[in-house]
């Protein structure tokens, strides 16, 4: 019997060397750090040592969910997986991919908030969950097959309620730039290698317990309403893209794109989105369609449905039907995806026979789709594209590849903008098949070193958004000017980070955001029109922290940071307010651990304070501020000639920079010259043993 | 006020007085949901339809349907009524129907070249932002990409309009702005980051 509401209370270990199974107890071990990302860097702390690689068998690999999932909570389908990054470059560094789907409702139902999956098997293995069975099994009738297939597979073994985290060719094969994906099209990016090198195939997770709420059920039902009454569009978009009856405001780059006319064409009969006034929470569900957003009007008529992960009303992986890509290109018509992984196949041509808006364009997508979603391919927020279009056309990628293997791609395909030339690249990418197979799934930073390409032209070129260690901006300047690029230099990976750029994008007027960031981080001054950046202010220090720590928050609660903080709402008689206390209301209401928002906060930033302490001991160095939160140049350069900080520029100031990352230290209280956390933060956070193991190493400041 | 009616459903038999109000009452509602503005004329031949207005004459009618409204309008805050440049009365709901987009249907029906000016105006301004030039064939504006060019071109002719500008993005795309509020290279960076940046940054 559950002592708490929220978690399982079990953690489940799988050594795949020895093959021994065994639980542990979650809250005894891990309630302060709440699960997720948390239980993940805790155990990457506790047992792997500084040095392991990523591909080691002495790495780990976290599968974490927290209280929140499988519970009624908004939002609440994100599986943190948490391991050494191998594409993070020059050394491994932990790291979380994130993936929604039914998988994490799923393993708390099964009785589990995490996964650690540690050692290496002697073969290729999947592991079976049914509730407290849990079993290793032989994976060799899988290893070799797609995702797709190997999700049927183990579906038929254990059920259509099971949910399947499976790796695809390129897991197998060791490419760093590799996922792990269950329901369809819900991917971690980054892990698929690592369980490759563990000889793990697929977790099948089928669960038919249930999440305890240790609250007053009613005013849990009440918590709920509230929120959904608080809920935008797909990234908290709260106001719609074209003139509602009920909207004082419109964005036409709102991912809120119902409205009465718009219609789900593929479906039958075709549905009609309607206006979606947003006190109609029947109808959140029509409000996204990220096909439509990303591909253009004309996706309109392809559009299935919105689909998306377990407890959310979103729906923001909308599935297409696009009939002539089966005659065409031989692939199911059927696809679904969002962001990044909608354009994947898009995203490697510069030009299309029928411009940037043809069709051409959505068969593109759609062939991408296909391929990367079965070979289990990760683009790393669109880098490997960018990689690849630079390489190409400034002739690295005809001088690094011998006559025969260039001669290999029918670069004419390429250059005309046919989806046929993906069929060429993208297999070999994931069976590390010749130069370019290989270097491309290497992740950006390795690829450089390979090609003898120096790291500094990368961080030269603004149109590759490259950022360092291998990874590239995600939502920096361009967002929220200096708190974007103060984000983006915190972790090991492309931040994913949105607790920022989900309130700057909301798409409602600049004088509506000062206000509401007036009230949340003490002064209207956090937040500046996009392109019309003011000097750095310690209003968009706190920002900045909010944001991490709101990330990390989310990372571990199992609430989707692509959506959430909710600071902002589509309602107009709120003053447009959200409600910043929605996490620790459903915390202490599912678990029954009353805390504050402060002490909920506190309880992120312990978990992101321990990601730091990892980071130091990894890296072995106390010179993180030069080292590690490094900016790269093109944030500092604008082609126009632009001085920064002016109107009609995005790009940023140095002397500025500093002193925002001086502002932003002193917020998370870490030493200004160093960017090291001291002792007494550590102790304050609760991590007095972190602070004393890393004192032993020198690493503090 | 709209294309097409699309009447709802309610049928009444009983014609008190209270039952009218509260059905003229839901058709302004129920309109206002679906983005239209109701006239008298409209609620006079909805009630005869029903069957709630008996009278012979129809000037009768005619002040029978208006004391309606009058009634209506008293006993509910949210009924609005916004009179026209022709002089007719306009009426909304502001539970469905918000300020903003009744002020952009009343400029849509007496001078589109100021309303085009004034969306353009107005989101320069408060966001600020310069707009697509293609909004304007979505609805509720529903122009053809030639009135919105033939809108345009009155403008570059009129005084009152010099402030309205253009940018094209990379793509190809235009994209409008004032020039009171947006400067020209804020609005051509702000038009490249919403038409082509943020796609490309998910």
């Amino acid at each position: 019997m559950a002592k708490h509401g929220g978690w399982a209370e079990k953690v489940l270990r799988v050594d795949l060397s020895s093959g021994r199974i065994s639980t542990e107890d979650t809250i005894e071990k891990y309630k302060d750090f709440l699960g997720g990302t948390g239980i993940g860097y805790k155990v990457i702390w506790d047992e792997v040592p500084a040095g392991t690689k990523a591909f080691d068998p002495a790495d780990k690999i976290i599968f974490g969910v927290g209280p929140l999932a499988g519970t009624g909570a908004p939002c609440n389908g994100r599986t943190a997986v948490t391991t050494l990054w191998p594409t993070c470059y020059p050394k491994p560094l932990v790291a979380s991919g994130h993936m929604g789907g039914s998988f994490a409702a799923e393993l708390k139902y099964a009785g589990y908030d995490a996964i650690i999956i540690e050692g290496k098997a002697d073969r290729p293995v999947w592991i079976s969950i049914t509730d407290g069975k849990v079993e290793i099994k032989n994976a060799r009738s899988l290893w070799g097959q797609g995702i797709r297939r190997t999700t049927i597979e183990i579906s038929q073994i254990m059920g259509p309620e099971a949910s399947v985290a499976a790796i695809g060719q390129a897991g197998e094969n060791l490419i760093p730039m590799s996922v792990v994906m269950n329901s369809v099209s819900h991917s971690a990016g980054g892990v698929g290698g690592v369980m490759g090198s563990k000889n793990l195939k697929a977790i099948g997770v089928r669960g038919t317990g249930k999440v305890a709420i240790a609250g007053d059920k009613g005013e849990w039902e009440k918590l709920v309403k509230f929120h959904l009454s608080l809920l935008g569009a797909n990234n908290q978009h709260v106001v719609p893209n074209s003139p509602q009856p009920w909207a004082e405001y419109f964005n036409p780059g709102s991912r809120w794109v119902a409205s009465r006319g718009r219609q789900w064409g593929a479906s039958q009969p075709g549905i009609d989105t309607g206006s979606c006034d947003p006190h109609d929470l029947n109808r959140i569900a029509y409000r996204t369609n990220n096909a439509a957003f990303y591909l253009g009007e004309k996706t309109w008529k392809y559009t299935v449905r919105g689909n998306g992960c377990t407890g959310c009303p979103i729906r923001c992986h909308t599935t297409v039907k696009v009939p002539s890509v089966s005659s065409k290109y031989g692939i199911s018509e059927m696809g679904q995806n969002t962001c990044a992984g909608l354009l994947f196949g898009r995203s490697f041509f510069k030009t299309f026979p029928d411009g940037p808006r043809g069709e051409t364009v959505i068969e593109a997508c759609m062939v991408g789709m296909h391929i990367a979603d079965d070979l289990g391919l990760w683009c790393n927020y669109g880098q490997m594209q960018r990689d690849f279009v630079k390489l190409y056309y400034t002739g690295k990628v005809k001088e690094k590849l011998d006559e025969k293997e260039f001669k290999s791609y029918s670069w004419d395909k390429y250059e005309k903008g046919d989806p046929a030339f993906l069929f060429e690249l993208m297999p070999r990418i994931a069976r590390r098949e010749g130069e370019l197979g290989t270097a491309l799934g290497l992740g950006t930073g390795y690829l450089l070193e390979r090609w003898g390409i120096p790291e500094p032209e990368w961080k030269e070129d603004k149109d590759l958004v490259y950022w360092h260690l291998g990874f590239p901006k995600h939502h920096a300047n361009e967002d929220a000017g200096q708190c974007g690029v103060i984000i983006n230099t915190q972790y090991n990976r492309d931040c994913q980070c949105h607790s920022h750029c989900n309130f700057v994008r909301s798409g409602l007027p600049i004088d509506v955001q000062k206000r509401l960031a007036a009230e949340i981080w003490g002064s209207p001054d956090a937040v500046d029109p996009i392109g019309a950046y003011t000097p750095m202010n310690v209003y968009k220090a706190k920002m900045a922290k909010w944001s991490v720590v709101r990330k990390e928050l989310h990372d571990s609660l199992s609430i989707c940071n692509w959506m959430g903080p909710w600071v902002a709402s589509p309602l107009k008689e709120r003053g447009y307010r959200g409600d910043d206390s929605l996490e620790s209301m459903f915390y202490g209401l599912a678990t029954g651990d009353k805390k504050s928002r402060q002490e909920l906060d506190q309880a992120g930033e312990r978990i992101f304070n321990l990601h730091r302490a990892l980071t130091i001991r990894d890296m072995g160095t106390k010179g993180m501020r030069k080292a590690h939160d490094v900016i790269p140049a093109w944030v500092f350069k604008d082609p126009s000639g632009k001085p920064p900080l002016t109107k009609g520029t995005i790009h940023m100031d140095k002397e500025d920079i500093e002193k925002a990352m001086d502002m932003y230290y002193e917020e998370m209280g870490w030493d200004k010259e160093t960017g090291l956390p001291p002792a007494s933060t550590y102790q304050k956070l609760g991590l007095a043993k972190v602070a004393e193991e890393l004192g032993k190493k020198g690493l503090l400041p | 006020m709209c294309a097409e009616t699309g009447g709802t459903s309610l049928k009444q038999k009983d014609s008190s007085r209270e039952t009218v109000i509260l059905v003229t009452t839901n058709i302004i509602r129920e309109k206002s949901k679906e983005g239209c503005f109701v006239l008298t004329e409209e609620v006079l031949s909805e009630l005869v339809g029903r069957g709630f207005l008996e009278s012979e004459k129809e000037e009768d009618r005619f002040a029978q349907a208006s004391s309606i409204l009058e009634e209506a309008l008293n006993r509910n805050d949210d009924l609005r009524e916004r009179k026209g440049k022709d002089g007719l009365s306009r009426y909304y709901s502001s539970l469905a129907m918000s300020e903003a987009y009744a002020a952009l249907l009343t400029r849509k029906e007496e001078d589109l070249l100021f309303m085009v000016a004034e969306v353009i105006r107005e989101n320069s301004a408060i966001y600020p932002r310069p707009v697509p030039l293609d909004i304007f064939i979505e609805p509720p504006f529903d122009l053809t990409q030639e009135e919105i060019l033939e809108c345009l071109g009155k403008m570059g002719q009129q005084a009152e309009y010099q402030d309205i500008a253009r940018t094209t993005t990379s793509v190809g795309t235009v994209f409008l702005y004032s020039n009171r509020h947006l400067d020209p290279g804020h609005a051509s960076m702000l038009a490249e980051w919403l038409d082509v940046g943020q796609a490309n940054n998910p």
